[in-house]
C-alpha cells in the first residue's frame, strides 16, 4: 500500500515536471557504532557472528571488522560456548561442540576487549523456532518492453516462492538467498584461457513476510527476486539457493522497521526514519546504540536452476574492442595494460583485436573459474 | 420586532448663534442665486458643508435680504416660510432639515461632552458616493438631551440578493469606535448621542456612509450594494478597522477578493494556499495536505464547512483543497483567541461560510482550467424566500495520463469531483432555515488493480431564530462522514479491501444576546463520533485474507460555553469566556492492561478489561478558558492580550512528515489522553498615514500536552492496539508575527514576517519510548523564518496584476549518518530526529487578470486569468530521500515544481 501511494504521488509529480537532483547532505557525525550480525541455526556446521564498526555516510562501503573480541553464546540450560575468531571480525562456533536445537533459548555475549573501549554487550534470550520446508521456488518471464518494429521484446525473470506451515506456527518468515550464475566472454573460439566463470552474490534486500493476517499459514507467489535484462545472470545458467527462517514477532518487527526506513525514506508520506532498536544492548551504557540483530532460527533451504532463453538481454562486453592491430608484431604492454580478445591468424595478414579492459579478456576479474560443486554437468 | 428607522425627518434651529454670524460673513452678491449655487459658493469660501436633500431645495431661490451679511442670517431669511430648517454645528456642518428643527444648547453639549459633531470631510468627491448626502435620524428626538450613551443596532443585507452580510465593518472614525456585523448581518454599537458619520464597509461591497443623528436607542438597517465587477472592489479597506476592533489576537479574515486575485497553481484558486500566506501558517511542503498554525500539527486545525467538520480537506494528496472556492462567502482563520463557541481542536479554526443563493434572479458562473472545470448556479425558487445554490467541479486529468509515453503510467487514473448544494428558506421574518450538503470523491489507480479512493460527505440543517432584535439563536444538526478504501486484486490469494471510516453527528445550539454594553454568547455543542479504525477484508472468493476488523470506537463529546464581550470604557473592552468540554468513550470494547515495568508491547499485556455496549470506558472533562482584552491606545492603535485553552479529543494518527491519505482518525481512549493547548498572545496594531497602512505585531507562547508520536519505524495501518506504538510527547511553541500592509489605492502590498519555533519532547520512561533521548527537538514543521510579500496593482476595473513571494527556512529532516553491513546488505543508520534541515524555500508567483466587457446587460461576463507559478523556476526541495545504488547510499532531492508553471483559467459569470 505504501508503494502505491509513493508511486501515485511520484507519477503525478512527473506530470508536473518535477525534478530529481542528486544531493549530498552535510552532517557532522562520525561516531563508529558496533554492528552485530549473528545467526544461529539448527543446521550442522559452524554458526557465525560478525562484528564490525559502522562507517560515516557518503563513503563507499568498506567493511571495518572488529578484531580481538571475546564472543560467547549461552543457552537456557546454562551451557556456554565460546566462539573463535577465524577471519578478522568473524567469530564462529565449533561445529563439533555446538549445534542449535529447536526449542532452546540462546543469548549472545560480547566483550569488545581493548579493540572497542572494553565494553560488554548482551542480547535478549532468543528461542530457536522450527521452520517448515520451502514448498517450491519457480520463475516466470516478465515482459519489460513489448516487441516492437525493429526491436525484439525485452524480458526479465521474476522468481517466486511458495511455502506453508501445516502446524500454523511459523507466522513470520524471512528469506536469504544466494545467487550463482555462469557467464562467458563472447570471443570464442579465439580467446584467452579464462573464458567461462561463475559469480556468486548474496541477497541485498530484506525479504520478510507475515501470514498473521492470512487465514492459513500459507504464502503463495512471494516475489523473491526479479532479474532484469541489464545483467548477464540469465545468459547461460543461473541458480538461486534460498534459506528460509522462522522469526518471532519482535525480530519480524525489527526487519520490517529496517525495511521501512532503509528502502523507502525521505518522501513526505514515508515513515519518519529513526534508529531501530536492536536486541543487543551495551551493559555499561544503556544509551549506546547497537546496530544489527542476533537471530536465532531453524533453517530450511531449496535451490533451483534457470536455464532458459530470455530475449533482449544486455551484452556487457560491447565496449570491449578498443582497436584492431594488423600484422603480427609485438604489442607493447601486452597483458599489462593491453589484452588481446580476438586473434585472427587467417586469412593473412593476421589481425588482433585488443582491449584496455582486463575484464574483457579474463573472466576471472569478475568471477571465479572454479565451477561450483553443485553446478552439474550440463553444457 | 419594532424597526424604527426614521430617515430624513430632521431638526432645525431658528437661532443663529453669534459666533456663526461673525465666522461666516458674506461679502458677495447672493441675489437670485439658486440654493445650490449658493451652497457651492459658500462651500468654496468657508469651511462648511451642507447636508440636504435635492428635492427640498430645487425651487429655492435667494432674494435680497438687506443688511443680512452672514451665512446664518441668509439661511434664516431664505428658509423662513418654508418647512425647512437648518442647523450649523461647530465644525461647519450645515444640516438642512424639514418639518423639524434642531434645538441645541451649547452649554449642555460642553458640560456632558457627549455630543460629538459629525466628521468634516475635506474630499467632496467622496461625498458623491454617499446616499444623497443624507441624514439618518435614529431614536426619539425628545430624548436627545438625555445624558448617557445609547445603542444603535440593525441588520446589514445585500441589496441584490437580500442575504445578510456578516463581517461588515461599521466604523466611526472620529470616535475610533466600531464593530463588525455578526453572522446574521446584525450589528450593534454603543455611542454617545449626536451626529456621527457611520461608515459601512465590506470586501466586495461599495462602502456606505451615513450621517447619523442619534437621539436615542434605535435601529438602522442598511442595504449594501455588491460591486458588479470584482476588480474594482475596495479590497482591503474593509479589513483595516477590523484589526483594531476585533477582540481576538490572531483572527484573520481572508479577503475573498484578493484571494481571487492570487496567482493560482495549475489554474485552481485554492483557499488553503491563501491561508498559507497568513503569518503564522505554514506547510511542510508544496502539495502537501494540511497546514500548521503556530506550531500546531495539521490535525489540530478545525476546518468547518457550513459549520460541520471536514476530515480531509484536500484533493489529489493535497495539491488542491477540497472546498470549491465558488461557494465561499468568507473565511476566517482563528490562529489564537479562538471564540468559546468553537472547540475540539487545539491550534486553529478555519471557518468557511458559504454563500446563499441569489434571492432575486438566476445567476451562475462556469470556468475551465488545465486541470478542472466547474459550474455554479444560483437563484430563487420563490423570490426573496426560497433560494438555491449548486456547484459542481470535476477534474479531467485522466487525459493527461493517456498522453504519457510510458505503458505503466498510461494505465493510471487519478480523478476527483465535488458537489455543493445549499437551500435557504425564510419561513418568516424571524425564522430562517437552510440545508447544506457537500460531497467529494477522489480515486486513484496506478498501473495495477490497486484502487485507492476517499470520500467526504457532509449534511447540515440549520434553523436560525430571532427572538427579538438583540437575541438570536441558531440551531444546527450536522453529519460529516469521511472514509477511504484501498483495494487490490494484484495477487489473487491476497486480494483485499482495506477501509477506514469516521462519522460524526453534531448538534449545536448557539445563542447571541446583545444587552447594553454586553454581547453574550452561549450555547451547547454535542458530538457523537463513530470510528471504524480499519477493516481488512478479502476482496474475492479466492483470497486467503482473513477478515480482520478492528473494534469500532464510539464516543460522545459535549460542551457548554458562555462568553461575554463587554465594553468597559471607550478605550477598553474585554471578552471572557469559558467552555466546559467533556468526553465519554463508550463500549463495547476491550482495553489491554500492560505491565508497567516494561514498554507497552504485545508481550507485556497482563490483563484485559472488557466494556459492555454503552459502558463508559474512559472519560475526560475540563474547562477551557478563553480571555482577551482589547485596549485602544488612541484612534490609530490598539493593544490586545489574549489567553486561551483548548482541548482536543480526536487525533489523526500520522507517522509521516505530511498528512498522508492513509492516516487514520483516533478518539481519545483509556490510554490516549486529550491534547490540551495553552496559548498566551499579545498584539499591537497601528494604522499609519491616514489609515492607508496597517501594521501589527503579535507575540505568542504556546504549550501543548499529550501530543502523539510513534516508536521508530512503526506502521499504523491496521494496528490493533495503537497505544503500544504511541509515545506521549509535549510541545512548546513561540513566535513573533509582523505585518505591514498598504491597503488602499491602486497599488497595494503587504509584507508579513514570522519568526516561529516549535519543539517537542518525548515523555516515555523506556528507551523505546524516547526520541532523541528525551531531549527537546524541533518538530517536523518547525520553520523559524517565514517571509511573505504580496503585491497587487489594479490597472483599471478590467485589468489587474497580482504577485506573491514566499521565503522560508527549510523544514527539519532526519539524515542518515552512518552505513553498516548486515548479511551483505548495506544499511543506514539515522541521526537524531530532525537534526538537520532541507534547504530554504523560495517562490515567486504572478497573475494577470482580465475581465471582459463591463456592460452590465451583457449575458455573460468573461474573465481570463493568466498565472505563472514559481516564476523563477527555483527547484525548491520537496523532499530529500536516500537510495542505495550499488555500494553507495546516494541522497536525492525532489522538487515538485522544478520550473515555472504557467496556466490559463477562463470563467464567465451569467
Amino acid at each position: 500500500m505504501k508503494n502505491i501511494q509513493q508511486i501515485i504521488l511520484f507519477s503525478f509529480l512527473l506530470l508536473l515536471n518535477s525534478c530529481i537532483v542528486q544531493f549530498i547532505p552535510e552532517t557532522d557525525e562520525d561516531k563508529e557504532l558496533l554492528v552485530v550480525e549473528g545467526l544461529i541455526t539448527d543446521q550442522p556446521g559452524a554458526n557465525t557472528v560478525k562484528l564490525s564498526k559502522s562507517l560515516p555516510l557518503g563513503r563507499k562501503y568498506v567493511a571495518k571488522p572488529l578484531k580481538g573480541c571475546i564472543v560467547k553464546i549461552s543457552d537456557d540450560l546454562g551451557n556456554t560456548y565460546s566462539l573463535k575468531e577465524t577471519v578478522a571480525g568473524t567469530y564462529v562456533t565449533d561445529p563439533a561442540k555446538f549445534q542449535g536445537i529447536i526449542g532452546r533459548w540462546y543469548t549472545l555475549h560480547i566483550n569488545t576487549n581493548i579493540a572497542y573501549n572494553n565494553l560488554n554487550y548482551e542480547s535478549f534470550p532468543m528461542e530457536l523456532r522450527p521452520v517448515p520446508p520451502i514448498d517450491s521456488i519457480y520463475y516466470e518471464k516478465k515482459i519489460i518492453k513489448e516487441k516492437d518494429v525493429g526491436s525484439q521484446a525485452v524480458e526479465g525473470c521474476q522468481i517466486y516462492l511458495n511455502t506453508h506451515d501445516p502446524a500454523n506456527y511459523c507466522k513470520f518468515y524471512r528469506w536469504e538467498y544466494s545467487e550463482t550464475w555462469e557467464f562467458r566472454l563472447p570471443y570464442t573460439p579465439y580467446t584467452v584461457p579464462n573464458n567461462v566463470c561463475w559469480i556468486s552474490n548474496n541477497s541485498d534486500r530484506i525479504n520478510i513476510k507475515s501470514t498473521s493476517v492470512l487465514e492459513e499459514d500459507r504464502i503463495n507467489r512471494y516475489p523473491l527476486n526479479f532479474i532484469s535484462n541489464m545483467t548477464d545472470r540469465l545468459n547461460v545458467k543461473y541458480s538461486i539457493l534460498v534459506n528460509q527462517y522462522s522469526l518471532n514477532e519482535d525480530e519480524y518487527l525489527y526487519w520490517e522497521k529496517l525495511q521501512n526506513i532503509s528502502e523507502q525514506v525521505g518522501g513526505l508520506y514515508d515513515i519518519i526514519p529513526a534508529a531501530i532498536p536492536s536486541n543487543i544492548w551495551c551493559i555499561e551504557d544503556l544509551n549506546e546504540k547497537v546496530l544489527g540483530y542476533f537471530s536465532v532460527s531453524a533453517s530450511s533451504s531449496k535451490r533451483i536452476f534457470i536455464k532458459d532463453h530470455f530475449s533482449g538481454l544486455i551484452n556487457l562486453y560491447t565496449d570491449c574492442p578498443a582497436d584492431t592491430i594488423v600484422g603480427s608484431g609485438p604489442i607493447p604492454n601486452l597483458n599489462i595494460s593491453v589484452w588481446v580478445i580476438i586473434d585472427n591468424p587467417l586469412p593473412p595478414p593476421p589481425t588482433r583485436v585488443i582491449t584496455y579492459n582486463k575484464g574483457c579478456a579474463d573472466c576471472s576479474v569478475r568471477g571465479t573459474t572454479k565451477k561450483p560443486i553443485f553446478w552439474g554437468d550440463d553444457k | 420586532m419594532k424597526l424604527k428607522i426614521h430617515i430624513l425627518i430632521l431638526i432645525f434651529s431658528l437661532t443663529c448663534n453669534l459666533e456663526a454670524q461673525e465666522k461666516y460673513k458674506i461679502s458677495w452678491d447672493y441675489k437670485d442665486l439658486s440654493f445650490k449655487e449658493f451652497v457651492t459658493k459658500a462651500e468654496s469660501l468657508f469651511a462648511v458643508k451642507f447636508f440636504y436633500k435635492d428635492e427640498w431645495v430645487n425651487d429655492l431661490k435667494l432674494a435680497d435680504y438687506p443688511g443680512c451679511m452672514s451665512l446664518p442670517c441668509v439661511m434664516e431669511n431664505l428658509l423662513r416660510g418654508t418647512s425647512l430648517y437648518y442647523y450649523i454645528d461647530d465644525s461647519g456642518n450645515i444640516v438642512i432639515t424639514r418639518s423639524y428643527a434642531v434645538k441645541i444648547s451649547n452649554a449642555l453639549i460642553e458640560k456632558e461632552n457627549n455630543f460629538i459633531p459629525p466628521t468634516d470631510y475635506p474630499d467632496s468627491g467622496e461625498n458623491q458616493q454617499m446616499i444623497g448626502n443624507a441624514f439618518v435620524e435614529v431614536g426619539n428626538p425628545a430624548e436627545r438631551y438625555k445624558p448617557g450613551k445609547v445603542i444603535i443596532s440593525g441588520y446589514i443585507t445585500n441589496r441584490d440578493t437580500k442575504e445578510p452580510v456578516p463581517g461588515v465593518t461599521v466604523f466611526i472614525q472620529k470616535l475610533s469606535t466600531g464593530t463588525i456585523s455578526n453572522e446574521y448581518g446584525f450589528y450593534t454599537l454603543t455611542l454617545p448621542r449626536g451626529i456621527h458619520l457611520l461608515q459601512f464597509s465590506f470586501i466586495g461591497m461599495r462602502e456606505k456612509k451615513f450621517n447619523l443623528n442619534l437621539n436615542g436607542t434605535g435601529e438602522m438597517n442598511v442595504e449594501m450594494n455588491s460591486m458588479l465587477i470584482p476588480l474594482k472592489e475596495t479590497v482591503v479597506s474593509a479589513q483595516k478597522n477590523m484589526t483594531l476592533q476585533r477582540f481576538e489576537v490572531g483572527a484573520e479574515k481572508i479577503n475573498i477578493t484578493s484571494f481571487r486575485l492570487l496567482p493560482t497553481s495549475m489554474g485552481e484558486s485554492d483557499i488553503i494556499k491563501s491561508v498559507l500566506l497568513i503569518p503564522g501558517v505554514q506547510s511542510v511542503g508544496e502539495g502537501s495536505a494540511g497546514f500548521n498554525v503556530r506550531g500546531g500539527s495539521a490535525d489540530q486545525n478545525l476546518i468547518l464547512l457550513y459549520g460541520a467538520p471536514v476530515y480531509n480537506s484536500s484533493h489529489f494528496f493535497g495539491f488542491f483543497s477540497a472546498v470549491n472556492s465558488d461557494i465561499i462567502k468568507d473565511v476566517t482563520l482563528y490562529k489564537g483567541g479562538i471564540p468559546s463557541r468553537y472547540g475540539g481542536r487545539i491550534s486553529s479554526v478555519l471557518d468557511i461560510t458559504s454563500k446563499e443563493g441569489n434571492r432575486k434572479e438566476f445567476a451562475g458562473n462556469a470556468g475551465i482550467s488545465p486541470i478542472t472545470t466547474h459550474l455554479m448556479v444560483e437563484g430563487p425558487l420563490i423570490k426573496d424566500t426560497l433560494t438555491y445554490l449548486l456547484t459542481a467541479r470535476t477534474t479531467y486529468s485522466n487525459w493527461i495520463f493517456s498522453l504519457i509515453d510510458n505503458a505503466s503510467l498510461r494505465r493510471s487514473r487519478a480523478s476527483f469531483y465535488d458537489f455543493n448544494g445549499k437551500i435557504t428558506y425564510d419561513l418568516n421574518k424571524n425564522n430562517k432555515i437552510d440545508f447544506s450538503s457537500y460531497y467529494s470523491h477522489d480515486a486513484f489507480r496506478f498501473n495495477s488493480d490497486t484502487v485507492y479512493s476517499y470520500d467526504n460527505n457532509i449534511f447540515v440543517l440549520k434553523w436560525r431564530h430571532f427572538f427579538n432584535s438583540r437575541f438570536f439563536s441558531a440551531l444546527s444538526i450536522n453529519n460529516s462522514l469521511y472514509n477511504y478504501d484501498i483495494s487490490s486484486q494484484d495477487i489473487a490469494t491476497e486480494a483485499f479491501v482495506l477501509s477506514h471510516k469516521i462519522n460524526s453527528t453534531g448538534l449545536k445550539a448557539d445563542f447571541n444576546w446583545f444587552q447594553g454594553r454586553n454581547e453574550i454568547n452561549f450555547g451547547v455543542d454535542l458530538n457523537k463520533y463513530t470510528i471504524m479504525p480499519g477493516s481488512y477484508l478479502p476482496a474475492s472468493d479466492s483470497s486467503l485474507v482473513i477478515p480482520h476488523i478492528i473494534e469500532k470506537e464510539r464516543a460522545w463529546e459535549g460542551a457548554l460555553y458562555i462568553d461575554d464581550k463587554f465594553i468597559l470604557t471607550n478605550f477598553m473592552s474585554i471578552n471572557v469566556g469559558i467552555r466546559m468540554s467533556t468526553f465519554y468513550s463508550l463500549g463495547p470494547g476491550s482495553v489491554m492492561i500492560y505491565d508497567p515495568e516494561y514498554s507497552k508491547s504485545r508481550s507485556t499485556i497482563i490483563d484485559t478489561l472488557n466494556f459492555k455496549s454503552g459502558e463508559v470506558s474512559s472519560r475526560y472533562t475540563g474547562p477551557e478558558l478563553r480571555m482577551s482584552l482589547n485596549f485602544r491606545v488612541n484612534d490609530k492603535s490598539s493593544f490586545k492580550i489574549n489567553y486561551n485553552r483548548t482541548r482536543q479529543y480526536l487525533h489523526l494518527l500520522s507517522n509521516s512528515t505530511s498528512i498522508s491519505p492513509t492516516d487514520t482518525w483516533k478518539l481519545s481512549d483509556y490510554y490516549l489522553k486529550p491534547q490540551v493547548g495553552d496559548q498566551f498572545a499579545i498584539g499591537f496594531y497601528k494604522m499609519l498615514f491616514k489609515n492607508s497602512f496597517e501594521t501589527s505585531a503579535e507575540l505568542y507562547y504556546k504549550e501543548i500536552k499529550n501530543m502523539v508520536d510513534f516508536k521508530g519505524g512503526t506502521r499504523l495501518i491496521m494496528d490493533e492496539k495503537i497505544e503500544k506504538d504511541i509515545i506521549n510527547v509535549k510541545g512548546k511553541a513561540y513566535g513573533l508575527e509582523l505585518i505591514f500592509k498598504k491597503t488602499e489605492g491602486k497599488v497595494r502590498y503587504s509584507i508579513g514576517y514570522t519568526y516561529a519555533r516549535i519543539f517537542i519532547k518525548s515523555l516515555g520512561n523506556f528507551s523505546e519510548e524516547m526520541i532523541n533521548s528525551g531531549k527537546w527537538f524541533p518538530a517536523n514543521f518547525d520553520k523559524p523564518n517565514d517571509l511573505v510579500v504580496t503585491f497587487n496593482y489594479l490597472f483599471s476595473r478590467r485589468f489587474s496584476f497580482s504577485s506573491n513571494y514566499t521565503w522560508s527556512t527549510g523544514r527539519p529532516i532526519t539524515y542518515p549518518v552512518a552505513t553498516y553491513q548486515i548479511n551483505d546488505k548495506i544499511l543506514v543508520h539515522y541521526s537524531d530526529r530532525n537534526k538537520y534541515r532541507i534547504p530554504d524555500y523560495s517562490r515567486l508567483d504572478l497573475s494577470f487578470k482580465v475581465s471582459g466587457n463591463l456592460k452590465s446587460r451583457r449575458i455573460a461576463h468573461p474573465n481570463w486569468t493568466f498565472s505563472v507559478y514559481n516564476l523563477l523556476g527555483r527547484q525548491n526541495v520537496y523532499s530529500i530521500y536516500f537510495k542505495k545504488e550499488g555500494e553507495l547510499i546516494k541522497g536525492y532531492k525532489l522538487s515538485v515544481f522544478g520550473r515555472a508553471i504557467p496556466s490559463v483559467t477562463f470563467s464567465f459569470d451569467f
